[in-house]
């Protein structure tokens, strides 16, 4: 058996544990006392709070029952915030405190986080500079271009036009080294993020290169970040994949070893269901097939011989919120289904079972007719985010189906977070005042059911890496897009603006951001140049590359010495002889 | 269902009475991977009876002009949405004038992101047209349908030079180019009565099937790989069949999950079997004679995915190879394959699933009481640089010695 069946047992185990103990604590008075003296705990530690209106309430908001059965099937089968399986929340305390400490700054860390990335990596580096001037903890989201997620340089044939375009370019050390330029790489208030799959480990590695060359070979320990490099959900849903689909997992697995031995307070994975909603997925497979993914990943690397316990807590997780009704449980459903495979299958600690999700609001919601209702889709999709209790969220901006987000946007969706969160009463008194409705349960209920019989369609054709071979995952992404499609055009789907309430006032052209030729030029031209300055030394570091690609060491300790002398270009035509290229799939 | 029309072109005469469907297209542009809509669109094409040659996503200029002029297609469509849509758009158009196939139309799509002042600059620039987010599909097709329904001009018709050469000398001299050759394909397919001019050369012809799923595209590319790796000059084609839809169109999308295949010593075209049963449509050997006109080094024949009763090659004068993966059920289903009896060469693919040392068993004593001489070879094409493909290339060349 895979292990997504194990995970399937676990779960059906862990149900009639709940039910068992639920019955028993009505049955048994001494059994039922016991839980009700744990939620009594559990109020006197939650305390109370002020509203700036004079109310009084609990900070955290616990069932309203002293029903024995009832309350041990919230204790077991829920878990209060930041208990096992941990429904309510990954933590016993979040947003909470995120109100003024009196100095105009939040008290603790901001959820909010902005994805950022245009024109080259000067310019991606003033934004980043420009977004995190009035934060306390820096935390740089960065987008790449379509030819550096594609592993290309700028100099290659017909990308002209792509660069910095939709994200930064990067195609040396030297780029990484101004992408960052002016930040403290090391420091704990510091991280950052990048989103990249098919070439992370050459990101990376560019990555970890250029803060050795700023900081020292004693800075590699302590950075702190995120590469998304999931590259199972680059074959089911968004085709940015480079190397064949077993080289690919071989680089990642290198990647994750090197960072749980050397880099323990980066997350080298961030198991990600954005891009397989995006592309059409509904709530349900988003949530199967990201969580199915996790779970074939921690397979992978605990066959490596690597420590559930070290790894597991690196692990993370990124999903889509959108405006349908299962995104009103969608998050719970996955931290209870998450943390009970952990524990029961991988055997992984407290730490290693919690799913620690960000979340990014629906780019597929957003249209592009009348595109300011855009911001009210966002601020519907945000408040669900939130009553799941996500750990960390982007708000997209509202002329997304145009454009690389402009300044302006950028800041009425960083606001919509801070007016949600601050400004609102509605997270910061209270941090759960939403959980747990009669509604809620009844959605998460179904959404539970429906991603079990998900697992076990995954698990009768053989497991994930068997379904992904048969192009299950992506032909059933596709059939639901196509749905999705055919419910607009028949207007069964209601878009407002689009095919509901549509008025016949053109829309005002949004102004667009885009990277000048000249900008493009210049990419070119440095690339070339640092190729004409490093070409003696090139060639001998693709080839001690390809010898430990051949020989089976890990590659990704190589790389950070190859980044060194070699483009991002160069180094994927070098892997591409070595171990082929992606078929891809349609 | 209304079936989208356009007037067959060529020499010989026309289909009297048949319709001929629209060609088109569609493909992704580099370093974009945004393939959801343009999939949907493509189903809503095909649905509506055009033959839609589907290249995939993250396609440079390059491949999508070389495609569009071996498929000899009325019009290439194009979804992006990564941005450069301006720069790779005109880059589309500028191609297709440089290799003289400027009467190729362009249109194209990109959501939100191709503003109405970017389609402006694009229409300047050679394309027809660009559809906004929130274009129904329907409007899609009835574009497609009323722009591209009819022959476009005078040009379609087949150059003097196609003519049937007068002596052999002649005939060698005219080894076709590419966009010739597509355009006599074109009317070889379309015109029953068409005359091939007759060739010089004697291409030694390959033939592939088996069922579907069974990896013969995955596979023929990587023999493709093999066979161009054999000398700097070795040029081979591909004439690949899927089926059509009833009484409508097909989706063409074997060009979507080929690497190697992309290659200017590649020509390949695709081909709807059009109602026809049995893996081939009915114009195949027409076809085929065209493709002697090209002085390949090759030629491999692909079937769409064949049934247990199907003999796709009978009479054709060509080596072949049956494709198939280990789940073809009991053994009793096997003894109903009646290509096992035909094949030159058997592959069971796929060698690394449950059951395939089984298969490869049972089919050894079944080509061993035919007595024929048949080989076996079982094959991972899915596996980069795979020693069961390199010994299918290797028997497949000793078969084209003998």
């Amino acid at each position: 058996m895979n292990a997504l069946g194990d995970v399937i047992e676990a779960v059906e185990n862990h149900r009639r544990f709940v039910e068992r103990e639920a019955e028993r604590a009505r049955r048994e008075p001494a059994f039922g006392r016991e839980f009700l003296k744990r939620l009594k705990a559990a109020r006197e530690r939650a305390g109370s709070v002020a509203t700036p209106t004079g109310l009084k309430l609990p900070r955290v908001a616990l069932p309203d029952t002293d029903e024995p059965g009832e309350v041990a099937r919230y204790l077991l089968g829920e878990g209060l915030p930041g208990e096992f399986p941990f429904v309510n929340a990954a933590y016993p305390e979040m947003y909470l405190g995120h109100s003024d400490a009196g100095n105009g700054k939040p008290s603790v860390e901001e959820p909010t986080r902005l994805f950022a990335g245009l024109g080259l990596a000067e310019d991606t580096n003033a934004r980043f500079h420009f977004l995190t001037r009035h934060q306390k903890s820096i935390r740089l989201s960065t987008a790449f271009d379509g030819p550096t997620l594609y592993g290309l340089d700028s100099d290659a044939d017909g990308v002209f036009g792509k660069i910095g375009e939709g994200g930064v370019a990067i195609d040396t050390i030297e780029d990484m080294e101004r992408l960052y330029a002016k930040f403290p790489l090391g420091d704990k208030h510091f991280s950052v993020s990048m989103t990249i799959n098919g070439p992370a480990p050459v990101l990376l590695a560019m990555y970890v290169a250029a803060a050795k060359r700023r900081f020292g070979p004693r800075v590699v320990i302590e950075l702190r970040g995120t590469v998304q490099a999931d590259i199972l959900k680059e074959v089911q849903a968004q085709n940015e994949i480079i190397f064949p689909l077993d080289a690919s997992l071989r680089l990642l697995i290198d990647m994750v070893e090197f960072t749980t031995k050397e880099m323990p307070r980066w997350y080298p994975i961030s198991i990600s269901g954005y891009h397989i909603a995006e592309a059409g997925a509904t709530p349900v497979q988003q949530a199967a097939y990201t969580l199915s993914n996790g779970f074939t990943y921690v397979d992978l690397f605990r066959k490596r011989g690597l420590d559930v316990n070290r790894f597991g807590p690196r692990l993370s997780f990124f999903l889509d919120c959108g405006l349908d009704i299962e995104y009103l449980a969608l998050a719970r459903v996955c931290r209870k289904l998450w943390a009970i495979g952990m524990r029961d299958v991988f055997g992984a600690d407290a730490r290693g079972q919690v799913l620690k999700l960000h979340t990014q609001t629906s780019g597929r919601s957003l249209i592009a007719h009348e595109f300011k209702n855009n911001l009210t889709r966002t601020a519907v999709e945000l408040l669900l985010a939130y009553a799941n209790a996500t750990n960390s969220c982007h708000s997209n901006s509202a002329d997304e189906p145009y454009t690389t987000p402009s300044e302006e946007y950028v800041r009425l969706a960083a606001n919509a977070q801070a007016i949600l969160l601050d400004e609102s009463g509605l997270f910061k008194y209270m941090m759960n005042g939403l959980s747990g409705s009669p509604g809620m349960k009844i959605v998460e209920r179904a959404v539970e059911q429906a991603v079990l019989e998900e697992f076990e369609e995954l698990e009768r054709l053989g497991g994930v890496l068997a379904a992904t071979d048969l192009r299950y995952q992506r032909s059933q992404i596709q059939a639901a897009a196509h749905r999705y499609e055919r419910q607009i055009n028949d207007g069964t789907r209601p878009i407002i603006g689009l095919n509901r309430y549509r008025s016949d006032v053109a829309d005002t052209e949004v102004p667009i951001v885009r990277t000048p030729r000249k900008k493009q030029q210049l990419q070119v031209d440095r690339l070339k140049r640092f190729k004409q300055r490093h070409r003696p030394k090139a060639g001998p570091a693709l080839d001690r590359l390809a010898s430990v690609v051949e020989k089976g060491g890990n590659v990704f300790a190589e790389l950070i010495t190859t980044v060194e002398h070699c483009s991002l270009g160069q180094i994927t035509d070098r892997l591409h002889q070595v171990v082929g290229r992606y078929r891809p799939a349609i | 269902m209304k079936v989208a029309t356009q007037k067959s072109s060529g020499a010989g005469g026309s289909l009297r009475g048949r319709r001929v469907p629209i060609r088109v297209l569609t493909a992704v542009p580099i370093c974009d991977g945004h393939d959801s809509p343009i999939i949907t669109v493509n189903f809503e094409l095909v649905q509506h009876g055009i033959e839609v040659i589907y290249l995939g996503y993250h396609r440079p200029v390059r491949d999508i002009v070389r495609a569009a002029i071996q498929e000899d297609v009325r019009a290439i469509g194009i979804s992006s949405y990564n941005g450069g849509h301006i720069e790779f758009f005109s880059d589309v158009a500028l191609r297709l004038r440089k290799e003289g196939a400027a009467e190729i139309s362009i249109f194209g799509g990109g959501g939100g992101t191709i503003s109405p002042a970017d389609a402006k600059i694009m229409k300047r620039h050679g394309t027809d047209e660009i559809f906004f987010a929130g274009t129904p599909l329907a409007a899609m097709v009835s574009f497609v349908k009323r722009k591209y329904g009819k022959t476009p001009n005078s040009k379609l018709q087949t150059p003097e030079k196609l003519q049937p050469p007068s002596s052999k000398r002649d005939r060698v001299l005219h080894t076709l180019k590419d966009r010739d050759l597509a355009r006599l394909l074109t009317a070889a397919e379309n015109t029953a009565s068409f005359r091939t001019p007759r060739s010089a050369f004697r291409t030694p012809m390959l033939g592939i099937t088996g069922p579907g799923g069974a990896g013969k595209t995955t596979l023929i590319d990587e023999l493709v790989l093999r066979f161009l790796r054999t000398g700097p000059t070795t040029r081979l084609a591909i004439l690949s069949h899927d089926p059509s839809l009833l009484e409508a169109g097909a989706l063409l999308g074997d060009r979507a999950a080929m690497i190697y295949s992309q290659n200017d010593r590649v020509f390949m075209r695709s081909m709807g079997t059009r109602g026809k049963a049995g893996g081939l449509a009915r114009a195949t050997e027409r076809a085929l004679r065209v493709l002697q006109l090209g002085n390949f080094d090759l030629i491999i024949v692909e079937t769409a995915g064949i049934g247990q009763e199907a003999l796709p090659f009978r009479q054709m004068g060509m080596k072949t190879v049956l494709v198939m993966s280990p789940d073809y059920g009991s053994r009793l289903q096997l003894q109903k394959i009646a290509m096992l009896d035909a094949a030159d060469i058997v592959v069971v693919n796929k060698a690394d699933l449950p059951g395939a040392k089984t298969a490869a068993a049972e089919i050894e004593e079944r080509l061993a009481r035919n007595g024929r001489g048949q080989s076996l070879v079982s094959t991972r094409a899915t596996r980069h640089g795979d020693a069961g493909v390199d010994r299918l290339f290797d028997t497949i060349m000793r078969s084209q010695r003998q």
